[in-house]
Order: structure tokens, then sequence, then C-alpha cells
């Protein structure tokens, strides 16, 4: 059967003969599902740079699969990655804005201070693990963990322009498109990023 | 700071970026899984509204026009001047009949000279079933 790029010609197809359209619409499915299943571990891991907590992060991850499916899937399979990537980057920075208007509201009140940012951490995470860690693995870690906190402390968008460009393997042209800004633009957030982070972790990279 | 020296750093955050991705727990995974699968399902249960207006809209169309088409034969004042027709002229023949000056017979005999003529012509005007 011909692969087809838009929902709308998905519904062409529908308009033909029973058989074709029910094909056409599970294969338009399984294209959905082949791409959220490509992108959803690095988009997780990306959100969980970007808010330090998994359950925060899967739930924006969630919301981007949720806002894709709904909205955009009709648009050409080509223009799902930028789109996704707009969306989970819109999430993020809404969370962090919802963050920091609560923790302006926390200090207001009285009684003991938290960090809304270790509120859901589980206990469990901060006990060792009784497997001996091979030194090359905890390197690594140590290493992205380093990564991490310096792409933290970028501006949103150099890392938002980091994390498309170096993590997703987007070219300028697509970062563009999803930063919705100028090629320009991304060139020079990209720039900066990389200068910043290099020499934040020049010493102990 | 050269372009070799970028290059390498762009290469080895990479790396270990993807080694973070491929080492996420069975747990993550799975709940990732379940994200997806829940937003595929969200799409699926939205699809008939669409297709329910795509396949309606054509038949919804039709109908209308059928129901234009009866409303506007029914109502027109050619319908109407066809049937006013046919009964004047059932009256004139009958006329015909009775103030023939020769008789009756000559009229009977015009009328079954023509009859196949008659016949086309009821035929023609009601196409149906002959009674």
């Amino acid at each position: 059967m011909a692969r087809f790029d838009t929902l709308n010609t998905a519904w062409m197809v529908w308009d033909s003969p029973a058989p074709a359209r029910e094909g056409a619409v599970l294969e338009y499915t399984r294209e959905l599902e082949k791409f959220l299943a490509e992108i959803e571990r690095r988009a997780f891991r990306m959100a969980q740079v970007a808010l330090r907590d998994a359950d925060d992060a899967l739930d924006v991850v969630q919301d981007a699969m949720l806002k894709l499916t709904r909205n955009y899937a009709s648009r050409p399979s080509a223009e799902w990655r930028p789109l996704f990537y707009r969306i989970l980057e819109n999430g993020i920075r809404d969370l962090q804005r919802r963050r920091t208007v609560r923790k302006r509201v926390m200090t207001w009140l009285p009684g003991p201070k938290q960090d809304p940012d270790n509120e859901a951490q589980d206990p469990l995470e901060n006990v060792a693990d009784a497997a001996p860690a091979i030194p090359e693995r905890l390197m690594q870690a140590q290493a992205m963990q380093q990564l991490e906190e310096s792409l933290r402390a970028l501006p949103p968008r150099q890392r938002e322009a980091f994390m498309l460009r170096n993590f997703e393997g987007m070219d300028v042209a697509e970062t563009a498109s999803t930063m919705a800004c100028s090629e320009g633009s991304v060139k020079t957030h990209y720039s900066r990023a990389v200068h910043a982070l290099r020499e934040k972790l020049g010493e102990v990279w | 700071m050269s372009e070799q020296d970028n290059d390498t750093f762009e290469k080895r955050s990479r790396a270990l970026f993807q080694d973070s991705v491929e080492g996420l727990d069975f747990a993550l995974r799975s709940r990732l899984t379940q994200a997806r699968n829940a937003a595929l399902e969200s799409a699926a249960t939205r699809r008939p509204w669409a297709l329910g207006w795509k396949l309606w809209t054509p038949a919804a169309g039709v109908t209308a026009a059928a129901v234009l088409g009866v409303v506007l034969w029914m109502g027109s004042p050619l319908h109407h001047q066809a049937g006013v027709a046919e009964a004047q002229s059932s009256f004139e023949d009958l006329d015909l009949l009775a103030s023939s000056d020769e008789g009756s017979a000559d009229a009977m005999e015009m009328l079954q000279d023509d009859i196949d003529f008659y016949d086309f012509a009821d035929k023609a005007a009601n196409p149906g079933p002959a009674a």
C-alpha cells in the first residue's frame, strides 16, 4: 500500500473501498506509534535534564504526546518532530514558571520551608546501590551529571538549542522551526551554549 | 577554544546523553510505553467524530437534494397544468362524440383509425404498467 504523509491523505484513501481504507488507517496509526517510540526516551531525558524530576518529566512528555496526536497528527509526518519538541519545550517552561511561583508563595508562608523541587523525591533514590559500580560507568555517570547541572545553569534558549542540536541531532533549520526563531539565532544560541558549557566543564572533563 | 576541541566536546556530550537514554530502567520504559499507548488511544477515540462527519456529509447532501427535487416537482406549475389539460382533453373527446352530425359510427371509425396513436400517446403520458 502507498505511504501517505497526512491524515487528509489517509481520509482520501478512507473514501476508497473498505479493505484499502482499513489498511490505510492502520498504517497511519503504526507510523505515529513508530515516531513516538523513536523519540520518547530521548524526549524524557531532555525533560528530565531541564526539570530535574522523573515524574514531572514523564508528565510533560505524556502531555506532549497527547497534544501531538490530538491536534497535529493530521500534519505531514515530517513536521511531527519539530512540533513535538515545541510542545515539549512549552510544557517544560510552563512547569518551571509554576515552580517559580510556588517557590515565591512558599517563602511568604509561615512554617518549615520546603524545596518544591525535592517534594516528589523518592527516598529510595538516595540509597546507595548495593552492586559494585564499574569505574568506567561511574565516571560516565558523573560526567553526565556534571553536564546536566551545567545545562540547567544555562539560559533556557541556549539549553534548548544545545539539546535539540546535540542530543536530538536536529539540523539548524529544524531547530529553528522547533524554537520558532531564525537560523541565525539558533547558531548564536548554540555557539554560546557550547562556549559556556566548555568553560564550566573544562577543568573536570 | 578551537573548532576541533568543540567537535570533541560535542561528540562526547552526545555519547554520554545516548548512554543515559539507553540506561533508562525498565519501570520508566514501561511508563513511557503506557503514555504512548494512552496518546494513541486518545487519538483513535477522537477519530470517529471526524469519520462521522466525513461519512454523513455526502449522505445528508444527497437526501437534501432528493427532497428539494420532489418538492419542486410536486409544486411546479407544469405539473398542475398537465393535469388540467388532460381533463379538458377528455371532455373535448366526449363532446366530439356527442356532437357528430353523421352519427356515432363515423366518430368511432375515426377513433379506430387512430387507435395506435392514442395507445402510444397514453403510454408516453403514463410510462407505468398499462391498466
